[in-house]
């Protein structure tokens, strides 16, 4: 369509303008350098293959194959990082982290008064401001508790009506099980109805929710890599017995099984790095879509996708990882059926 | 030079041998017929030659290598000293006449340069120099064949072999083709001719192999060539 447009404009001008027209034939740049250093330092310098590798309708299937198997390994893997780098964050978030709540309702089931709540947390808040071995205390007010539950009660609702616990947030010094322990005796000390969440439990349930996932992720990319492996060494092989005359050929007028496994090996390097640069690039895209759609969700139960700089750089690798099993594989499985001949 | 002793060969186990017991040498610079009825085991026994087979039992030796003894990496070398044309000629359809001549250089690691200047120089002297860089399908059969005969002498091989060489060809242009291999016979290679055409063996009196019941019956070099050398005189 655009070539279209250019095209009539041109007639245009040439209509219009015919004699005040020039034309200025740009000078070819000179790549006799580049395809001299190509030639010499390539692994693809011998691209007039003898055999006849470049026709035949599947290439195309096993570069939409490769295509396809890069972006799902890119789906993976994103997936495997963005789920390390959540367990990171909420690991790093809550390490040396703790909470005391004086709850509403007691364990014995009797209601504190709200004043009650405030008083406890008073004395709670100074005996822990003293100890050496908390770092930082902090009381939650109502704004910070509202903002806590706004995931699941929203932002319009009214607290002061409501009971609401007693919420101090600590930070510690690094302590050990002993120090923590002796800790939650002296908060037991100040104030009976006082109750620790170090969120050690519910975390670690967490993260192995999380690792499991990750293998999960893994043993995917795994299968990706095994039917990629397959799907390139059956293409190879249909390619040996479409074109047995040929290699048999090469093979009688004295071509080394290297010689003959090379040609199989740079067609596929450029197969896979297109099949891999495509699946990699829509893989990359989706990534960015849905880090996108994470970030603007407007909720905090669903968490942000963060693939971060390495991630991204492991990700880009994925194209090479996809040529060199394609190399590798092309090349044994040719070396394989050559040593069947005489 | 080129030694068979007492080679079996079949291509299928169930089958009865093609070849039965079968020994000869052959000289260094030597020039033979291989004659035989059809189905008589002329392109088996070719196969064999050129290492496109290997026999059940017997010993072969190319150019003093036994070839049952011989790593992959030496075969692959003696086979480089062998040129075929085959019947068919077996011309690569994606490759140019130029580069279809080019291939046992390429093969051989020779360097551009060389192979440019031997298969330029090669594809004039075949009268195919106008026709460089056309598709073997573009070619009468003519051409092919001359292509196919270029391509089995450019690396100078030791032993050439043709199956058949003059079957698809009229008499003029066969009788010319004999006369090349005449000329590479006199700067040292070996050649073996497949053929059951007796005016070609006849015209150019070499010696012969004669292929009967699966055997190999070698004409006497020396009776063959005094018998010639009465002919002559």
């Amino acid at each position: 369509m655009f070539s279209k447009i250019l095209h009539i404009l041109h007639i245009k001008i040439i209509k219009t303008h015919w004699d005040s027209v020039k034309f200025y034939k740009l000078p070819k740049p000179d790549m006799s350098y580049i395809r001299a250093l190509f030639n010499r330092y390539s692994p693809l310098k011998d691209q007039n293959y003898d055999l006849p590798l470049n026709k035949g309708s599947d290439t195309n299937f096993l570069v939409l194959l490769i295509s396809l198997m890069s972006f799902l390994a890119v789906l993976a893997l994103s997936g495997s990082i963005a789920i390390n780098s959540m367990t990171n964050r909420w690991s790093s978030g809550l390490e040396n982290k703790i909470t005391i709540e004086i709850a509403v309702e007691t364990k014995e089931g009797h209601i504190l008064s709200q004043e009650t709540i405030g008083q406890e947390t008073i004395a709670l808040y100074k005996m822990l401001s003293e100890n050496k071995r908390v770092k930082s205390a902090n009381v939650l007010n109502h704004e910070d508790i509202q903002e806590l539950l706004s995931p699941w009660i929203g932002n319009d609702m009214n607290l002061e009506d409501l009971p609401l616990p007693g919420l101090i947030a600590i930070e510690l010094h690094n302590i050990d099980e002993k120090g923590l322990k002796e800790l939650t005796e002296e908060i037991e000390k100040t104030s009976q109805y006082a109750q620790l969440e170090t969120h050690r439990e519910w975390l670690s349930d967490l993260i192995n929710f999380a690792n499991t996932l990750q293998m999960l992720a893994l043993v995917v990319t795994l299968i990706i890599g095994s039917i990629t492996i397959i799907a390139i060494a059956y293409a190879v092989r249909t390619r040996l017995a479409l074109h047995h005359n040929e290699v048999a050929l090469l093979h009688h007028m004295g071509a080394s099984d290297n010689y003959i496994a090379r040609q199989f090996r740079n067609h596929a390097i450029i197969l896979s790095f297109k099949g891999g640069m495509i699946g990699t690039s829509a893989g990359i895209a989706m990534t960015f879509i849905l880090t996108l759609l994470s970030r603007n969700s407007g909720t905090d139960l669903i968490p942000v996708i963060n693939i971060g700089l390495w991630g991204m750089a492991l990700l880009l690798l994925i194209p090479v990882i996809v040529c060199s099993v394609a190399v590798i594989t092309s090349y044994l499985t040719v070396l394989r059926s050559l040593a069947k001949m005489p | 030079m080129i030694q068979f002793e007492n080679v079996h060969f079949h291509y299928n186990k169930h089958a009865p041998d093609i070849l039965h017991d079968v020994s000869f040498t052959l000289a260094r610079g030597s020039y033979h017929f291989l004659t035989g009825p059809s189905g008589a085991g002329k392109t088996s026994l070719i196969k064999l030659l050129f290492l496109g087979k290997i026999p059940q039992e017997g010993k072969i030796t190319l150019f003093g290598s036994d070839t049952a003894a011989a790593s992959r990496k030496e075969l692959s070398e003696i086979r480089r000293n062998i040129g075929v044309v085959f019947q068919d000629f077996r011309l690569l359809g994606n490759l140019s006449a130029f580069d279809n001549v080019a291939l046992p250089l390429r093969i051989s690691g020779r360097p551009r340069e060389e192979i440019n200047n031997h298969v330029n120089e090669l594809l004039d002297w075949v009268g195919l120099g106008d026709h460089k860089q056309n598709l073997p399908e573009t070619l009468s059969g003519g051409q092919q064949q001359r292509i196919a005969i270029a391509r089995a002498v450019i690396a100078q091989p030791k032993l050439l072999l043709a199956d058949e060489p003059t079957g698809n060809l009229d008499n003029e242009i066969g009788f010319r083709l004999m006369g090349l291999f005449e000329q590479l016979n006199r700067t040292g290679t070996t050649i073996v001719i497949a053929t059951h055409n007796p005016n070609i063996i006849e015209q150019f009196g070499h010696p012969c192999l004669r292929l009967v019941g699966g055997t190999v019956k070698q004409d006497n070099t020396e009776a063959h060539a005094r018998k010639k050398i009465r002919h002559v005189f």
